[in-house]
């Protein structure tokens, strides 16, 4: 748990800022689950605001029976797309079996709030640029062997090799460097950060799914050696490639449930590979799966109305980053970015694409309905007549050309589609540009289509912060920075964003940051997607916030 | 007899060479490299050179070429520059599957696509002639991906008469592996039973019409042995020819039946290879697809000279 002295101050100023209404109790939970407060602390916080609270539970939770032992789920994915190797995984089908049999130091619960995992609590020194993180204790791996702090400090070094491939290199890159994690004592690690960094818990937590935890001794072959401290264990000889995977459950695992019961419940669990959401949808429905992780929306109304199904609906963070290069023509006038944020009818987008299922975005990170703490935006609502205003600022009154470079990939092409149609009638005319997602994504970052066309639409999962966005895209040294923005204003206003614990300037650092993206519009941000995820009525308790997030430590199946 | 079969054989070598020379060549003009497809998108750069160079994919095409063809001809497939797995194996099993496939759906359609054929040729321009050519041919019109996701729905979703999937539950016995594959081959039987019933009806038409078939039935040879007799043979020919340019597609062709009904095969293994810049593997999945086509063909070219003396005697 956070240390008393800093729970009690960091408490009362959250209190001070809930009875203030300078910030809502949600984010309260959530700020609360950053600095790693203990469930016992955050109830006590709540009841000084006078509320009791809770985090709002799993869509089935409130008609979920008693659980069941035993049984094997049968669940699809798709095919991973490079093995299971936990440093390079990337795809939904990697990390989703790589989330069965490893853990992390951290993880996240239905709502993206932080909990523990094989850390038990994560404290920040004053600037948030020392982070100590006290471990789980009696904790094995499959093999036997004892979980300690050596552990992490090996597994997070060798994420953060320079000269490896994961993608933890990238992901916390200018925050954490190899060399810089210390076991203090047998259960306790601390990480010395670069610079300050306040969200720094979700960067060990299951979202950076390249900071797993493997053993010290890890010889680099994960299939050879499928040694972790996860719920389940790879079955021996049942993984063929992109075909299926099978795990049997640990019988050692630490967890238990509430009630004390030895967690799995589930015997095992059975991966089948399946691409075709059209497949998928038909085993789904004829009973030969039990739960697809990620519905995909095209396609998914005969599964709302079958009755033997379930269809979940998680309110995620993934986004389409429609990005304007801002070194590019004719995008470096803001006006004529500007004039197409206005052009766009985003309650249509999303009632088109999601069923009205997602949340709406307004061109900027810090979206409350999404990110709990955010400032809340103001809404660009369509206005064509506000967009010809901005085609003429920007010396285009009569609109241009432009071309938007995509992939074919899910609802990317109909993305397209509606921004050229909701364009035309300012006179801007959309000439798309739809490409295999292997031609988009291909080449070096001085010519590959992702990083340089002039305005694309890029396909990004989930992320659990605001922060762990803009330092992937919107920092000049960005390692994917579509937009080739840079505005020092900006930069300074985020850094100082993630360099403070304290709430009220978090929030008046946010709130900067996010009127200078939204007013500087680099990308469009039409909608945050929420996840369905889709499984026969008796399947129960499959944990986290949809799409990639796949637990099933507490998943069971009832008879019927 | 036997020197065509050798020259045949012997033209195969060359065809290969050529062929895994032309797979190196058109895998080089794919979009993206083999360690951007490993590591994804969100990759640096350096990360991606770096396992390029590893895997050795960074150096000059015909170095690599020469490297793989090396290991090749001693029988070493290689590595799996994706998977990072054995090739052979993962080859074979996939090869394995799609000839159950094809060889299960062959079955199926000659004896039937025949059968339909002959029948209608017997009959020519009757109603029973036009009934049976305009269903065939409608049934080969419907693309696999339509008649697959309706088959599946009606027999496996709603009536549940047939498995979902296409390969039975890990444990069960060999045969039941035929039943789990009714409903991938119906897809199959309607695209090639119009093509091949077609060929047959074609072919008897012809035959019917021939100076020696009147002759026969002048003579008051029996109906039943000029059709089986003289009529089915030589009516067979072109058939047997459609049926051997078939085979080849069967097996490395059906990755939208492999796809929809989550089945295992080699043409879906040869399309991710292609996709993800897999060269070793997709070098050894279509290079054996090749072997089966040529195999194919001359195996139809043997039928066709052994059901007609003149080809078989060179005359």
């Amino acid at each position: 748990m956070a240390s008393e002295k800093f729970t009690r101050e960091y408490g009362n100023h959250l209190v001070d800022e809930v009875l203030k209404g300078r910030m809502t109790r949600r984010q309260l939970l959530v700020r609360a689950s950053v600095f790693g407060f203990s469930a016992t602390a955050t109830a006590q916080l709540l009841a000084a605001c006078g509320s009791s609270g809770g985090t709002s539970a799993s869509p089935s939770a409130s008609a979920m029976p008693s659980p069941v032992m035993g049984g094997t789920l049968k669940a699809q994915i798709p095919p991973e797309t490079a093995g299971i190797d936990p440093l390079t995984i990337f795809d939904q089908g990697g990390i989703v079996l790589v989330y069965q049999f490893l853990e992390y130091l951290v993880t996240l619960d239905n709502t993206n709030a932080l909990k523990p995992m094989l850390a038990l609590s994560w404290t920040p020194n004053n600037d948030a640029s020392v982070w100590t993180f006290k471990l789980r204790q009696g904790v094995k791996f499959n093999n036997g062997q004892p979980f300690e702090a050596e552990d992490v400090v090996k597994s997070i070094d060798r994420a953060l090799n320079p000269k490896g491939a994961s993608g933890a290199l990238a992901a916390l890159g200018g925050i954490l460097k190899q060399g810089s994690t210390v076991a203090t004592d047998t259960y306790t690690v601390t990480f010395n950060l670069e610079k300050p960094f306040a969200d720094f818990p979700y960067l060990v937590c299951v979202s950076s799914y390249n900071t797993a935890i493997l053993p010290r001794n890890y010889g680099g072959d994960i299939v050879k050696e499928p040694v972790g401290t996860g719920p389940f264990m790879i079955k021996p000889n049942s993984y063929v490639p992109k075909q299926k995977i099978s795990f049997v459950k640990n019988p050692n695992y630490w967890g238990k449930d509430s009630s004390g019961t030895q967690l799995p419940y589930l015997d095992g669990i059975d991966f089948t590979m399946i691409q075709d959401e059209a497949a998928a949808n038909a085993q789904l429905q004829a009973g030969a799966i039990d739960v697809e992780p990620q519905t995909v929306y095209q396609g998914a109304q005969a599964l709302f109305a079958d009755p033997n199904l379930r269809v979940d609906v998680y309110p995620g963070s993934g986004i389409r980053e429609v990005a304007f290069n801002v070194n590019k023509s004719p995008w470096q006038k803001k006006e004529l970015r500007q004039a197409i944020a206005y052009c766009l009818d985003r309650k249509a987008i999303n009632e088109t694409l999601y069923a009205g299922r997602s949340n709406l975005g307004y061109d900027t990170f810090w979206q409350p309905t999404v990110f709990p703490g955010s400032p809340t935006p103001p809404e660009r609502a369509q206005d064509y007549n506000k967009a010809k205003q901005l085609l003429a600022a920007g010396g285009m009154p009569n609109g241009f050309t432009a071309t938007l470079t995509t992939s074919k990939y899910l609802e990317n092409p109909q993305l397209v589609q509606l921004i050229q149609a909701q364009c035309k009638p300012a006179g801007i005319t959309v000439k798309p540009n739809i490409m295999s997602p292997t031609a988009y994504y291909a080449g070096s970052n001085a010519n590959t289509p992702w990083l340089n066309a002039p305005w694309s639409i890029t396909e990004w999962g989930s992320r659990p912060t605001p922060s762990v966005y803009v330092q992937a895209m919107l920092l000049p040294d960005s390692t994917w920075n579509t937009s080739h923005w840079n505005n020092p204003q900006f930069v300074s206003s985020f850094n100082s964003y993630v360099a403070t614990p304290d709430a009220a300037a978090r929030t008046k650092y946010a709130t900067q940051c996010s009127q200078i993206q939204q007013d500087e519009t680099p990308i469009i941000l039409p909608f945050y997607i929420s996840q369905l995820r889709t499984q026969r009525k008796n399947v129960y308790g499959i944990q986290g916030p949809g799409s990639f997030f796949f637990f099933c430590t507490q998943a069971f199946k009832t008879a019927s | 007899m036997l020197r065509l079969i050798g020259r045949r054989l012997l033209l195969m070598i060359p065809t290969l060479i050529l062929a895994s020379m032309l797979i190196f060549a058109l895998a080089e003009v794919l979009p993206g490299d083999v360690g951007r497809s490993v590591l994804g998108p969100y990759a640096t750069e350096a990360q991606v050179k770096r396992l390029d160079h590893q895997l050795g994919v960074d150096r000059p095409l015909y170095a690599r070429y020469a490297a793989w063809a090396g290991h090749f001809v001693t029988g070493d497939w290689g590595d799996s520059l994706q998977l990072k797995t054995a090739v052979f194996p993962v080859v074979m099993r996939a090869f394995g599957n799609s000839l159950l496939l094809a060889l299960f759906a062959l079955v199926i359609i000659v004896p039937t696509s025949i059968v339909v054929g002959v029948f209608a040729g017997l009959r020519r321009d009757s109603a029973l002639d036009r009934g049976i050519t305009v269903s065939t041919l409608s049934m080969t019109v419907i693309p696999e991906f339509v008649s697959g996701v309706v088959l599946l729905y009606i027999f496996a979703v709603w009536l549940k008469w047939l498995p979902v999937q296409a390969v039975p539950p890990a444990g069960s016995p060999f045969y039941e592996r035929f039943y789990y594959l009714i409903l991938p081959a119906i897809p199959l039987m309607f695209l090639e039973l119009g093509y091949i019933a077609r060929m047959a009806r074609v072919g008897t038409v012809q035959v019917l019409g021939m100076p020696y078939i009147r002759t026969a039935v002048l003579k008051g040879v029996p109906r039943r042995r000029v059709i089986f007799g003289h009529v089915l043979r030589n009516a067979m020919v072109p058939t047997v020819t459609v049926i051997g340019s078939q085979v080849g597609w069967l097996i490395g062709g059906l990755v939208v039946i492999e796809t929809l009904f989550v089945y295992p095969g080699i043409g879906k293994l040869m399309v991710d290879a292609a996709q993800y810049h897999d060269v070793v593997m997709l070098e050894a999945s279509v290079l054996l697809v090749a072997v089966v086509y040529m195999l194919a063909n001359l195996v139809a070219d043997i039928i066709v000279a052994l059901l007609n003396p003149r080809i078989r005697k060179g005359g």
